[in-house]
């Protein structure tokens, strides 16, 4: 073998010819934005030149001071948290649930379901994004849905009144069955609304009962218009429930993979002494996959945490920022009107400290409760 | 007595009840996840007057028109021209790369391994979605320099010289960085899988170690390189939180960039939008198609953080 001061040389300078592209780019899109972010968020360094520029100078703590006393950076922080929630407890339980079934058998055609369930994870989350805010916005498929359902219920509850054979007359108690069935929100129209409903129902001519059914559906029956200003934690759910729908199939997919790595004969051999599915998968599935598990959850709790895009194209934190996240919060405050980049940096750095403060607290629990592989 | 659990007539029944509600479950889950896809597609096929007063059937006059429309004033071609450049290009410089310090890190004995290596590994943990802004920061700050250095030489004038921002050349390098972390970690895992008889044999025969890395580790590392392949390709294709605020010519912007563009400019033609998302998604749902196996296993192997 020749073993000598030159191949000592030679196997060094490969080494670092073969690491060096790799660990610069790894500095440059990494290492210095970090630190980048950690020197800007104590300065009052605000666009222009770093160098050769104005002067600007380290200025200290005061933008995390600004942070903690900023109700925006709480409502952002706690959507984070609502998005974080519904990922650990609800992708991952599904994702395992679903994998289960299929692993099992206890579905057919398991291909057939992979398959489709994870089909969102693969398309654009700008796409999905806009897909989703055009189907929940006022004039969008869900709102035509529910329109449609009221208007339908509304009928069907005054139609006893209509059906009256030889014709309705109209009474107190006609009047009072069609209130009943209206939407307290569109009677406040009226200011006594027995006296001005008959009035109104009277105006029609007899011929027109179906003109004045339509116009009484539109008048009375509820509209679906769920407010999302005043009910900020109402507006999160339509974002929790499209973050559940994108991403399970990617936690099925993962869960399943690593299942059928479990020796089949185990599984067997306890289905054979009695043990029920239950806890087969109490006992061995979910015990063998505990590390995936924790990996799963850390993989959760670091994306939902940076979660941006689905919800900037969904939402843009609005309407009136009930829906803000940490990294829009963030983005609006470098790149939407005056620049407070010092802001945006402090931002930046907390997002990076609070995601290792989970996952570590993740890595934690899973010393403490499980492990067992 | 030993098969009472699998037989006995009340097992049975939960089984059925079980299987049962397991499907509907499934079907339902499935079935609210295909159903908006199914809608928007349908929906491209509508116009939008249509929409208006049919948001929920079936086209009752199936229009063709919304998609030549909307990929002529989506700029759609360039686009996905600008795509295919930045996802093929990115992917297979993460792969060089990655391959090529995965092989120092795995055969290579230094010092410096778990320094290097273990900063790739916590980086695994960052994303880089959360540092957009100290990273436009220090791009802008570096085509600054950059671009006074040229002045200086006079190859360039400073004011409209860029180096990261605003050009393919940038945008290829930060995606490759980005990807690099996980891409490496599985690299090295994998070329330490590589027996090292064989890197030693090559270097008896006096081999280099770059014609080892072309002769042996290369080749060996196809299935690795083709899960970082394809983890790369999905995750860089629909990429849009740094492009957003690397690019702002309009001649750069990739797919989902200009899907964005377009759900601004054009809000109230919903038959054109509806097109614009189609086609937006329509190549990725193309490529789940073919490659919808190594997709999954692909999911699988990457799931590293941690």
């Amino acid at each position: 073998m020749p073993r000598g001061i030159y191949k000592g040389a030679e196997e060094r300078r490969a080494y670092w010819a073969m690491v060096l592209p790799a660990f610069l780019l790894y500095l440059l899109v990494l290492a210095f934005p970090i630190l980048l972010s950690i020197i800007l968020s104590l300065s009052n360094f605000n666009g222009g030149r770093m160098f050769g520029g104005d002067p600007w100078r380290i200025t200290g703590f005061q933008q995390y001071a600004k942070l903690v006393t900023d109700p925006q950076f709480w409502l952002a922080l706690k959507n984070n948290v609502y998005i974080v929630l519904i990922s650990v407890f609800g992708q991952l339980p599904l994702g395992f649930i679903f994998a289960y079934l299929i692993y099992r058998k206890i579905v057919k055609f398991g291909e057939f379901w992979q398959g489709v369930l994870y089909m969102p994870s693969i398309i654009s989350v700008i796409v999905i994004g806009i897909m989703w805010k055009i189907i929940f916005s006022p004039s969008g498929l869900i709102a035509d849905m529910m329109n449609g359902w009221y208007a339908g219920s509304f009928s069907r509850a005054i139609a006893p009144v209509f059906n009256v054979p030889g014709g309705f007359t109209v009474t107190d108690g006609t009047l009072r069955q069609i209130i009943a069935a209206s939407d307290p929100a569109a009677l406040s129209i009226f200011t006594n609304p027995v006296a001005e409903l008959k009035d109104l129902i009277l105006s029609y001519p007899t011929g027109e009962l179906p003109v004045l059914k339509g116009d009484l559906v539109n008048l009375l029956a509820r509209k679906w218009s769920p407010d999302f200003l005043a009910k900020p934690d109402l507006a999160m759910i339509p974002i929790m429930f499209v973050v559940l729908w994108c991403w399970t199939g990617m936690y099925l997919i993962l869960f399943l993979a690593n299942m059928q790595k479990i020796d089949v004969q185990i599984i067997e051999a306890a289905r054979i002494d009695g043990a029920s599915e239950g806890q087969v998968m109490g006992r061995i599935v979910l015990p063998s996959l505990s590390g995936v598990i924790v990996n799963a959850a850390i993989l959760c709790i670091a994306g939902s945490l940076n979660s941006f895009a689905l919800i900037f194209a969904m939402t843009g934190g609005g309407p009136g920022r009930v829906t803000q996240l940490l990294s829009i919060y963030m983005y609006q405050n470098a790149f939407i009107g005056s620049p407070d980049y010092p802001l945006a940096n402090a931002i930046a750095l907390a997002i990076v400290i609070f995601s290792f403060i989970l996952i570590g607290l993740t890595k934690v629990a899973e010393k403490r409760y499980g492990g067992r592989e | 007595m030993r098969h009472s659990a699998l037989t006995s007539p009340a097992s049975r029944v939960a089984g059925i009840v079980g299987k049962v509600l397991a499907y509907l479950v499934m079907g339902i889950f499935a079935l609210m996840t295909i159903s908006p896809i199914v809608w928007l597609i349908l929906n491209s096929f509508k116009s939008t007057t249509e929409y208006r007063l049919n948001k929920v059937g079936l086209p009752r006059e199936w229009i063709f028109v919304n998609y030549p429309g909307a990929w002529k004033i989506g700029e759609f071609d360039k686009l996905i021209g600008n795509s295919v450049i930045y996802t093929l290009g990115a992917t297979m410089g993460i792969i060089f790369f990655a391959i090529l310090a995965g092989f120092a890190f795995a055969k290579i004995r230094s010092k410096a391994t778990p320094l290097i290596y273990g900063s790739f590994v916590i980086g695994i943990l960052l994303s880089i979605q959360s540092l957009m802004v100290p990273l436009f920061i220090e791009v802008s700050q570096l085509d600054k320099l950059l671009g006074d250095l040229f002045q200086l030489i006079g190859l360039a004038k400073a004011s409209d010289f860029h180096f990261f921002y605003n050009s393919r050349f940038g945008v290829l390098l930060i995606y490759i960085g980005s990807g690099l972390p996980v891409a490496i970690y599985l690299c090295t895992e994998y070329i330490k899988s590589i027996p090292d008889a064989l890197v030693e044999a090559a270097r008896i025969d006096g081999a280099g170690y770059f014609r080892i890395f072309r002769g042996i580790v290369l080749p060996m590392s196809v299935p690795i390189a083709t899960t970082v392949a394809i983890l790369n390709i999905t995750g860089l294709w629909n990429e849009f939180a740094l492009i957003n605020i690397l690019v702002s010519k309009t001649g750069l912007k990739s797919l989902p960039l200009g899907v964005f563009r377009f759900s601004g400019a054009l809000t109230a033609d919903y038959g054109k939008q509806f097109a614009a998302l189609v086609i937006g998604m329509a190549p990725m749902l193309l490529f789940y198609m073919i490659f919808r196996k190594q997709i999954a296993k692909g999911v699988a192997a990457g799931a590293v953080k941690g």
